[in-house]
């Protein structure tokens, strides 16, 4: 018995270590390899670009005139593209005059409904689709543009390291003898031009760091309850509840935070100040529905017929959750979590409201008790008296967040849709 | 008693009787200790309690629990609620020993004893029982199936616990290199005894281990009420006001693990106990700290949010009605065999008609009695950075006035309910002579009067210098009125014309009823707005003639209504020429209560356009009403004797969530019908799914910078409310959309199928088909969306330029100008600056000590109960049309 068990054991280490020293060995050869094809790649792109294009021309067309258009389809569909281009244009450049193309478009489109209705009806879909898209992309291109003068003016300045009071150099994961040093233990000072952004960013990490041990464990025992353990009544109980948590403002865990916990934390944790400890919990809380809701979805596209199995072979439900959702789902419930960790580098209003007098970098850097603001609340509690200057350093910060959160959202759903195929390859 | 401690297949020993029932309560104690862990450590109850307070807590608890536990016994017991589960049993008698156990304990027998030491206590005696069981079950005392280890998971997560539990305690005693040899010492020990030894003793001896040694610490006050640890590297420390109590909670979950485990006897059954326990624990956390955080915020911000809150109680009957209305068609709907269970879903049924037949039923005493409610009660308001308590009111007084709009909104909506009830009567009994040209004449008439109130709108009430308001608009007001009144009293007296009984006359009148009550609701709507633009008000006698004529329209209406539905009654319901009768006679009764709902809302409308008030037999319908809410309907007042409300950032939420929702209901749903309906799955389609998901994520603040970038230059160069609505609207956007594709895609392709194999082209198998398909879900997705942007704060600090204090409310309807050059129409409203329900709360934050906390909350929970509210809706139509399509 002992023996088996010690066998059993013992594989069951070796094996995941294996496996680990086998993914990190794998990566450089990994990395290399998607180096060295990365010509070859764009290569392809290129010769395909002209077909892609065309398609993409083809695709147009059908949209705004369809496939074997009248002379009415033509004349609707140039109508309608071009007043909008114009109001494009013009809502960009001399925005007085818009109102003229725009006027044009919607006549058009009254027009259109009442000469070519499946027509029109067709074309102001694509408007709305497209809409979406631009939208985007006008986001996108205006952060950029307007963050990338702070990058010019200050440079490697916004990431500098912040000194101690005495002017020692402070520990920053070797990064100092890299990045310059500024003597302000804030490394915030508008109006003596420093702009450093990396005890924001240290401060998000921290206060994310916090959230994703409360809404972590928590959200995936609360998926596993609602997915798995719960009755069909409970469930229809619990569920929406789970959804009106995620529907409190963060504005009123803010105000919460401010007037009930900080006074809270100075009497049970000996602490003058908010911390980073009360701020990500209470992230924690914001982001635990996502988790909940996401990982819950995850749990139950685990096909039945695979659950069913197991009962079958006679397994309790416990092992059956441990052995086959579990692990089927395990990507899911990753994305869960990273959809849950970008939730909370996300949120503004309750850490500004509870660290709202934050400054400076915690000493030591895992020092829980300290506060400071984060990327977003810095933008929320810096952007009212900002001069220019500000501005611009608060965009950069923007794009910051912007890009952390879109890539995470990025690799959640590629997770996602990676564990979909997966599942219903076994289906 | 015996069989009730059977094993399932089997009788089983005296001793394993005592084992299972040791085991239930210590299952029941751990959650008494959770629960009391997470009380302790929100400071509900102090750890110092001791003496007969604390003695008079556990006779509380001991109190709910043999309260709780007797009522499910005795439901038990009748067969209402049979619990035959041997567990749920054992657990609820095991609470009762276990309260009772520590009820005991906390009578003051001694010195010194505080919850803290309890809770100590509690912890070392779970510990020795749990390890008490471990040894009973290794000696075979007791029949167990205990695997040949706790498994590596289990290991780990001791050990990880002992790593950290070592090193904290050989920190406090001894400090220096040697903390770390302990710890790492403690964290293999414990990792070593979870993996190796047999099942039995490897899930109990380790909990016990800890929990004595948690226990003892808390016991002997070595971690107690007074105890700190602040370390000098860090800002902050400890206090045995936060340990003592995350100490209980993580003891009470490890107890109620090895206990549950042990009581189902170990192996994959006992593991399966122990899970479902810490599962149902964690969501039990979650639930818990919902409904906290929202009756916390509730209870702060109550006071404040009601202060000087009056109504009539008329006013308040009014308000009730739709709610009766629907109470009502909820009690209607089909219940009851005599069994129990149906007995209970019915009593659940008529609930609520009953608790609001018994709330109108008091508001009617006000009313006849003349006393009004009364309820004081005292706020905090803030006066020279001071909060000082201040006395007020909520009242209910008798009085007979009723607001117009109080009066429209509830009247509206109870029309339109019964008018969604009404199905049609068309061709139902006899035509009336000159049916089709009497229809005509009504539809002309009804025309003519729009045009003619259209055409003194534009042109001015004598246009051309000719006295066009004076003449026909008169003529046309009388004529309308008279004709209305005729045609809804020709509507009740035909149903007494003619031979055969009641409900064979009513049959036959179908179509007088119909062409009389929509008539002269046409007929009387078209009236009212003429009034105005005409500029006069005619009067019969003492009372306006419009209204007027509304209540003995409305009056005639309920008594089509009742004697219809007295005739119905008359119906035999078997007979199949009877049971189309008794159809069309409900529909009649219908349609009656519909138009009376109908010609109320018009009497009211006529007092909102004209502003003269309507009084008949001492109940008026006035211009100003009786309802007085100086939270949400008044602005601040600086200086007064009362703070008055935020009036302001209502409006503005208000006009915030209706421009979001303009710009991206539209646009998300046309994507979404779009991309589901015409576009085939490609690059495109990947293009917008990666753009949906980009908007979806980006945080709010990020919307906020880009409409300051982006928008705020082109769009009036400041801060105002159209930037607030176009940033909440980019937010709202991806929701829409996303929700709106699902219901789309969830339309079944039978649907389409069908319409394109009728000849139908892809545009109306859309429109008629589709989009009616997926309608519940869209609508669904864009209350819930709504919820989510109305609680927005971030984007809207940064595009909003609200202030703390407005005293102005946004007037945007009275700000439209039309002017010749672009861009025409123009609003200056939608770009000044105005505040919002979040921005508010906000503004308090900033304001530091020029802030009123006690507004603060208020305004918290007006917020609150706005955003909560959307996503109720939301929810409820989603569950009523998830279920009306599981009937279908």
């Amino acid at each position: 018995m002992a023996d088996g068990l010690t066998g059993r054991i013992r594989e069951g280490i070796v094996g995941r270590i294996q496996a680990l020293v086998a993914f990190v060995t794998a990566l450089p050869g990994r990395v290399v390899g998607f180096l060295a094809s990365l010509p070859g790649r764009v290569w392809r792109f290129l010769v395909r670009l002209p077909g892609e294009v065309r398609h993409a021309l083809v695709v147009l067309k059908r949209a705004l005139v369809g496939a074997e258009p009248t002379p009415g389809d033509i004349a609707l569909g140039a109508a309608s593209s071009v007043t909008l281009l114009l109001t494009l244009v013009t809502f960009l450049g001399p925005n007085d005059l818009v109102a003229y193309p725009l006027g044009g478009f919607l006549l058009t489109m009254v027009v259109g409904w009442r000469a070519k209705q499946a027509r029109t009806a067709k074309i102001i879909t694509f408007v709305a689709t497209v809409g979406t898209v631009v939208t985007v992309g006008f986001i996108t291109y205006y952060l950029f543009s307007s963050a990338w003068p702070a990058v010019e003016k200050w440079g490697s300045g916004l990431a500098a390291v912040p000194t101690g009071g005495s002017g020692e150099v402070r520990w920053f994961f070797w990064l100092e003898g890299v990045l310059p040093q500024v003597g302000l233990p804030s490394g915030w000072n508008p109006a003596g031009g420093t702009y450093s952004l990396l005890p924001t960013i240290w401060a998000t990490v921290v206060v994310t760091a916090v959230a994703l041990l409360v809404a972590g464990p928590l959200g995936i025992f609360g998926a596993l309850f609602i997915a798995e353990v719960a009755s069909d009544r409970v469930r229809e109980v619990v569920k929406p509840a789970v959804e009106v948590l995620a529907g409190i403002p963060s504005i009123v865990y803010g105000f919460l935070g401010f007037s009930v916990l900080n006074s809270f934390v100075q009497t049970s944790f000996l602490d003058q100040q908010a911390s980073f400890l009360i701020a990500g919990t209470v992230v924690g809380v914001m982001a635990l529905p996502t988790v909940v809701s996401v990982g819950e979805d995850a749990l139950s596209s685990v096909p039945r017929a695979m659950n069913d199995g197991a009962i079958a072979m006679g397994a309790t439900e416990w092992q059956t959750m441990k052995s086959i959702s579990i692990p089927a789902a395990l990507s899911g419930l990753s994305a869960a979590i990273i959809l849950g960790l970008g939730r909370a580098v996300g949120e503004t209003m309750a850490v500004a409201a509870i660290m709202a007098a934050g400054q400076g970098i915690p000493e030591p850097l895992y020092d829980i008790f300290g506060q400071s603001a984060t990327l977003t609340s810095r933008i929320a509690t810096s952007y009212g008296d900002a001069t220019d200057n500000t501005l611009e350093v608060l965009f950069l910060a923007g794009v910051i967040l912007f890009v952390i959160v879109a890539l995470m959202s990025v690799l959640a759903q590629y997770i996602e849709n990676r564990m979909q195929r997966n599942l219903q390859g076994e289906r | 008693m015996s069989e009730g401690y059977a094993r399932e297949n089997e009788l089983v020993s005296e001793e394993s009787n005592y084992y299972d029932r040791a085991l239930d309560t210590s299952v029941a104690l751990s959650v008494v200790g959770f629960l009391l862990g997470l009380v302790t450590l929100v400071d509900a109850v102090g750890l110092a309690t001791s003496g007969a307070a604390l003695n008079s807590l556990f006779l509380t608890l001991l109190v709910l629990g043999v309260g709780g536990v007797a009522t499910v016994g005795l439901f038990s017991a009748l067969g209402v609620v049979p619990m035959t589960s041997q567990r749920v049993r054992g657990v609820g008698v095991g609470l009762l020993v276990g309260l009772i156990l520590l009820a005991v304990v906390s009578a003051p027998m001694g010195t010194g004893l505080n919850l803290a030491t309890l809770l100590g206590l509690l912890l070392v005696g779970q510990g020795l029982v749990i390890g008490a069981a471990g040894v009973v079950s290794r000696l075979g005392v007791v029949r167990n199936e205990p695997a040949s280890s706790a498994g590596l998971l289990a290991g780990g997560a001791f050990g990880v616990v002992g790593l950290l539990i070592g090193g904290a305690l050989a920190a406090t005693l001894f400090g220096g290199t040697l903390t770390w040899v302990v710890a790492l010492a403690a964290g293999v020990g414990l990792f070593v005894l979870t993996v190796f030894p047999r099942e039995d003793v490897s899930s109990t001896a380790p909990a016990a281990l800890l929990l004595v040694t948690l226990g003892t610490t808390v016991a002997t006050a070595v971690v107690g009420v007074g105890w700190e640890w602040d370390p000098q590297t860090l800002q902050g420390g400890f206090t045995g006001g936060v340990v003592v109590p995350l100490f209980t909670l993580f003891g009470s979950m490890v107890s109620g693990w090895a206990a549950a485990k042990s009581r189902a006897g170990f192996g994959a059954r006992g593991r399966q106990y122990g899970a479902f326990l810490l599962i149902n624990l964690n969501a039990l956390l979650m639930v818990a700290a919902m409904v906290s955080i929202v009756f916390f915020v509730a209870s702060q911000g109550v006071t404040y949010a009601f202060h000087g809150f009056r109504i009539g109680a008329l006013t308040a009957l009014v308000l009730l009605s739709p709610l009766l209305v629907g109470t009502l068609s909820w009690a209607r709907s089909p219940a009851g065999t005599d069994e129990w269970h149906s007995a209970a879903r019915q009593l659940f049924r008529v609930l609520p008609l009953a608790a609001l037949g018994a709330l109108a039923a008091g508001l009617l005493s006000v009313v006849v009695t003349g006393d009004a409610i009364e309820i004081p009660f005292v706020y905090d308001v803030l006066q020279n950075r001071e909060l000082v308590p201040t006395d007020t009111t909520v009242r209910v007084t008798p009085e007979l006035t009723v607001g117009t709009l109080l009066v429209v909104v509830p009247g509206t909506v109870v029309f339109a309910y019964f008018l969604r009830k009404y199905g049609s009567l068309s061709g139902v009994g006899s035509e009336l002579p000159n049916q089709r040209t009497l229809q005509r004449a009504l539809g002309l008439a009804m025309g003519s009067t729009v045009l003619l109130t259209l055409a003194l709108a534009v042109l001015g009430e004598t246009p051309f210098g000719l006295p066009v308001a004076g003449t026909l608009g008169l003529a046309a007001v009388y004529a309308g009125t008279l004709a209305a009144a005729t045609l809804a009293v020709a509507a009740l007296l035909g149903l007494f014309v003619g031979e055969g009984s009641p409900a064979e006359r009513a049959h036959e009148r179908a179509q007088a009823v119909k062409v009389g009550l929509f008539g002269a609701l046409g007929l009387l709507a078209a009236v009212v707005f003429l009034q105005p633009a005409a500029g006069m008000n005619p009067s019969v006698g003492p009372a306006n003639l419009v209204p007027a004529v509304g209540v003995l329209a409305a009056v005639a209406a309920l008594a089509v209504a009742l004697v219809t539905a007295l005739a119905r009654r008359s119906v035999a319901p078997d007979e199949p020429a009877d049971r189309l009768r008794r159809r069309v006679v409900g529909e009649e009764t219908t349609l009656g209560l519909a138009a009376a709902a109908g010609f109320l809302t018009i009497a009211a409308l006529h007092v909102a356009v004209t502003g003269a008030d309507f009084t008949l037999l001492g109940v008026t319908i006035g211009y100003t009403g009786t309802l007085s809410w100086p939270m949400v309907m008044s602005p601040y007042i600086p200086l007064g004797p009362e703070p008055g409300g935020i009036l302001p950032a209502v409006v503005g939420t208000v006009w915030l969530v209706v421009g979001a929702s303009l710009f991206a209901v539209p646009l998300g749903v046309g994507a979404a019908v779009f991309l589901t309906e015409y576009a085939e799955q490609g690059k495109f389609t990947a293009l917008v799914e990666v753009a949906t998901n980009a908007l979806w994520s980006t945080p709010s603040v990020v919307f906020g910078l880009f409409g300051a970038a982006f928008l705020i230059p082109r769009l009036g160069e400041s801060e105002g409310l159209l930037i607030g609505m176009l940033v909440l609207g980019f937010m709202l956007l991806p929701l829409v959309l996303i929700t709106s594709r699902e219901a789309v895609k969830a339309v079944p392709d039978e649907y389409r199928d069908a319409s394109a194999a009728l000849g139908v082209n892809q545009w109306q198998t859309i429109r008629s088909v589709v989009l009616p398909a997926a309608l519940p879900g869209v609508i669904t997705g864009v209350i819930l969306g709504v919820g989510r942007i109305a609680g927005e704060t971030a984007p809207l600090i940064l595009v909003l330029g609200s202030t703390l204090n407005e005293t102005e409310a946004i007037d945007v309807f009275g700000s439209f100008q039309f002017t010749a050059q672009p861009p025409f129409v123009y609003n200056g409203a939608l770009l000044e600056a105005t505040a919002a329900l979040p921005t508010q709360v906000w503004a308090v934050i900033t304001a530091g000590v020029s802030g009123s906390p006690s507004m603060g909350w208020a305004s918290a929970f007006v917020l609150l109960t706005v955003v909560l509210g959307f996503y109720a809706i939301g929810i409820l139509t989603r569950t009523y049309f998830r279920r009306k399509l599981d009937h279908e």
